[in-house]
C-alpha cells in the first residue's frame, strides 16, 4: 500500500515536471506539510480526519497557486534559479515546521480503524482506504487531463510550449492549475501518510528521492508509466528487505533503475528526450 | 570610446593580480590573528568545500548539474581511510589515491550518464551518489556502515631538519596551511583546465551539444572528462576531509550533502570562477555567525538563497558584472546627455 504514496506523489512531480519542465524539489516539503496540516485540524482544533484531510488538500492547492505565482512563474526558463528556489523553500518550509510544531514523531488517528481479514491475510483499514484513496485520484487525474478542455492543454503544453501559446491556450493558467493539482495530491498522500506510518519535519527528503526515482524509471510525460513504476519500486521496497539488509535493498533499487536507463535511456514508457 | 575603454583597461591592469595577492597573503596571515580553535575548524571546512564546489562547477560548465558530487567525495574519503587504516600506508599517498578512486567511479558512471542531458541528468546522477552511499552501507565490515568509520590515522608529522617538527595532532594550524596549500593548487589546475582548450570545448558542448558534435568535439568524450577531473579533486577534497575529521559516517555525503554542494555553486554563480568560491565562503561561514538563533538558523542560510536568486540573476559573483554594466550604462547615457 506504500505503493499508493509513492505514486500519489510522484505523480504531482511528474505533472510538475511534464508541463513546468522543473524540476520541482520543494514537492517532499509540500508533501510534509500537507501532513501536519491534517494532523494539526485532526487532533488540535478536533475535526473529523475526512474534514481535515479535504482542507489541508484545499490549502495545499491554493499554496501551490502561491508558489507558482511568486516563485516558479518569474524564473521558468532558468533551470539554475528554480533549482535554488526549490532547495531554499526545503530548507525554509521544513525549518518553519520544526520551530512551530517540533521534531517530535507525531501521528494522525485513523481513517479506517479496525484490521480487515479475509482468507488468512489480514489488512488494516488504514492501508485499504490508501489503496482506494490512491486509485480514484490515479485514476481521476488521468481521465481530467485525457477528457477535459484543461487536460488536452496541459498535454499540448507539455509536447510543445510555444505552440501551445500560439493556439491560445494561456499556458501561465495552465500552469498555476497544473501546480495546485500536484500540491494537493501530495497533500493526500502526507496526510495518509501520517495515518499510516507517522510525520516527522524531515519526511519529506526520503519521499522526494522516491518519487524522482518513479518518475524517471516511468520516463518523462508518461502519466500511466508513473503508475507502473510506483508498483514496481512499492513491491521492492516491500519485500526485498525480507532476504537481504536495508542497504543492499536500495542498492538492488537503484541498480535496477541504472541498468534500466542504460537499456532505455528515456524510461520505460517515456519518450524520446 | 573604444580607445578609452583600451586605455583605462590598460591602466587598471595590475588591479586583478594585486587583488589576488592581497587575499591570498592575508589568507596565509590568518592563524596569526584567529587563535580560536573553533574559527579556524571552520576555516578549514570551508577551505574543502572550495575545493569540492569549484569541482564541482567543473563538471557544471559542461553543461552537466550533477547531484552526485559529494557520493564522489564520500567514495575518496572512505578508499582513502580504509586503505590508510587497514594497509597503514601513508596519508599523504592514500589521499591521492582516494582522488584516483573517486576518478575511476566518475568514468565508470560517467558514460552511462552521456545518454541523458539537462534536468535528466540531475536526476539521475542523483541515483549515482545514492548508489555510491548504499555501496558504503553494504560494505559495513571495512566502512563501518551506519555506525561510522573511526581511527582513522591523522596526517603523519613532517620532519625537516633544523626545524621543530610539524606535528598534526597538536593544533589545527598545520591542517589550516595544508588545506590552504591544496586548495590554491587545486584551483590553479582547475582555473588553467577552464581555460584552456578542453575548457572551451566543455563551454561549448553546454552550450549547444548538436553544435559542438557537428564541429567535431567528441561530446560524451569530452563530457566523461569533465566528470573524471571533478571527481577528481572532489575525491582529494573529501580524502583530506577524512585525515583532518579522523570519523567519517556515510549519511555526511548523502543527498544533502550534494544539494548543499550545489547551491554553493549555483549562489556563487555559475557564470565565473570565483562563484563557488564566493558561494561557499558565504554560505560556510555566516550560517555559523547565526548558530546562537538555533533552530532558527535555516531561514537565515534560506533567506539568503532566496535573495541571491531573486535580486542576483548571476549569483554573487555575477554581482560585480551587474555592476559594471549599470556603471557602463550610466556613463554612457552622461555623455549622451552631454552630447546632446
Amino acid at each position: 500500500m506504500l505503493s499508493s504514496i509513492y505514486i500519489l506523489v510522484a505523480l504531482g512531480f511528474a505533472l510538475l515536471l511534464t508541463v513546468l519542465g522543473i524540476l520541482n524539489f520543494t514537492h517532499a516539503s509540500i508533501y510534509m506539510i500537507g501532513g501536519y496540516i491534517c494532523y494539526q485540524l485532526a487532533v488540535v482544533v478536533g475535526f473529523n480526519q475526512w474534514a481535515s484531510l479535504l482542507v489541508s488538500m484545499i490549502a495545499m492547492g491554493v499554496f501551490g497557486l502561491f508558489l507558482e505565482r511568486v516563485f516558479f512563474r518569474p524564473f521558468l526558463k532558468d533551470m539554475n534559479r528554480i533549482v535554488v528556489i526549490t532547495l531554499a523553500l526545503i530548507i525554509i518550509l521544513e525549518a518553519a515546521i520544526n520551530v512551530s510544531v517540533g521534531s517530535y514523531i507525531r501521528r494522525i488517528p485513523s481513517f479506517v480503524p479496525g484490521i480487515l481479514r479475509f482468507s488468512g491475510v489480514s489488512i488494516s483499514g488504514d492501508r485499504l482506504a490508501t489503496f482506494a484513496i490512491g486509485s480514484a485520484l490515479l485514476l481521476g487525474v488521468i481521465l481530467f487531463i485525457r477528457k477535459t478542455k484543461t487536460g488536452l492543454q496541459m498535454l499540448a503544453i507539455s509536447q510543445d510550449i510555444n505552440g501551445a501559446a500560439l493556439q491560445g491556450i494561456k499556458i501561465h493558467r495552465i500552469f498555476a492549475v497544473t501546480t495546485a493539482i500536484g500540491c494537493a495530491l501530495a497533500a493526500v498522500a502526507g496526510s495518509l501518510m501520517g495515518a499510516i506510518l507517522s510525520l516527522s519535519p524531515f519526511m519529506g527528503d526520503q519521499m522526494l528521492i522516491k518519487a524522482i526515482q518513479i518518475v524517471i524509471l516511468a520516463g518523462i510525460g508518461s502519466i500511466g508509466g508513473v503508475l507502473i513504476g510506483g508498483l514496481i519500486l512499492g513491491t521492492i521496497d516491500a519485500a526485498l528487505p525480507l532476504f537481504i539488509s536495508g542497504s543492499a535493498t536500495d542498492l538492488t533499487g537503484l541498480c535496477i533503475i541504472i541498468v534500466i536507463l542504460l537499456i532505455r535511456p528515456q524510461g520505460l514508457f517515456g519518450r524520446e528526450v | 570610446m573604444l580607445n578609452g575603454e583600451r586605455i583605462t583597461r590598460g591602466r587598471r591592469n595590475w588591479i586583478r593580480p594585486a587583488v589576488y595577492a592581497s587575499l591570498l597573503i592575508i589568507l596565509f596571515l590568518l592563524p596569526l590573528f584567529v587563535d580560536s580553535v573553533y574559527y579556524l575548524h571552520t576555516f578549514i571546512i570551508s577551505l574543502i568545500y572550495t575545493i569540492a564546489a569549484c569541482s564541482l562547477r567543473t563538471v557544471m560548465i559542461s553543461g552537466q548539474i550533477s547531484i552526485a558530487h559529494a557520493g564522489f567525495m564520500g567514495f575518496g574519503a572512505y578508499v582513502s581511510s580504509i586503505l590508510a587504516k587497514e594497509l597503514n600506508w601513508t596519508p599523504w599517498l592514500t589521499i591521492l589515491l582516494g582522488g584516483i578512486s573517486a576518478t575511476i567511479v566518475g568514468v565508470l558512471a560517467g558514460y552511462p550518464l552521456t545518454r541523458v542531458r539537462a534536468i535528466y541528468f540531475s536526476m539521475v546522477s542523483l541515483f549515482v551518489g545514492l548508489a555510491i552511499v548504499a555501496l558504503i552501507g553494504v560494505f559495513a565490515n571495512y566502512t563501518g556502515g551506519d555506525i561510522g568509520l573511526i581511527g582513522i590515522p591523522p596526517l603523519p608529522d613532517i620532519k625537516i631538519p633544523g626545524l621543530p617538527d610539524i606535528n598534526f595532532l597538536r593544533s589545527r594550524i598545520p591542517y589550516y596551511y595544508f588545506f590552504l596549500v591544496l586548495t590554491v593548487l587545486s584551483l590553479l589546475i582547475l582555473y588553467s583546465l577552464e581555460n584552456s582548450r578542453i575548457g572551451m570545448s566543455w563551454k561549448a558542448i553546454a552550450q549547444s551539444y548538436l553544435v559542438a558534435s557537428s564541429v567535431g568535439i567528441n561530446e560524451s568524450g569530452f563530457r566523461v572528462l569533465a566528470l573524471a577531473v571533478g571527481c577528481f579533486f572532489a575525491g582529494i577534497a573529501g580524502a583530506g576531509y577524512a585525515h583532518y575529521n579522523m570519523v567519517l559516517t556515510r549519511s555526511s555525503f548523502g543527498f544533502l550533502s550534494s544539494v548543499n554542494l550545489l547551491i554553493y555553486v549555483l549562489v556563487g554563480g555559475t557564470g565565473s570562477f570565483a562563484g563557488p568560491i564566493i558561494g561557499t565562503t558565504v554560505l560556510v561561514i555566516v550560517p555559523e555567525i547565526f548558530r546562537w538563533m538555533k533552530t532558527f538558523a535555516p531561514f537565515v542560510f534560506g533567506g539568503i538563497m532566496l535573495f541571491v536568486v531573486f535580486f542576483m540573476p548571476q549569483g554573487i559573483a555575477g554581482l560585480f558584472e551587474q555592476l559594471k554594466t549599470k556603471v557602463v550604462q550610466f556613463q554612457q547615457r552622461k555623455t549622451l546627455r552631454d552630447v546632446t
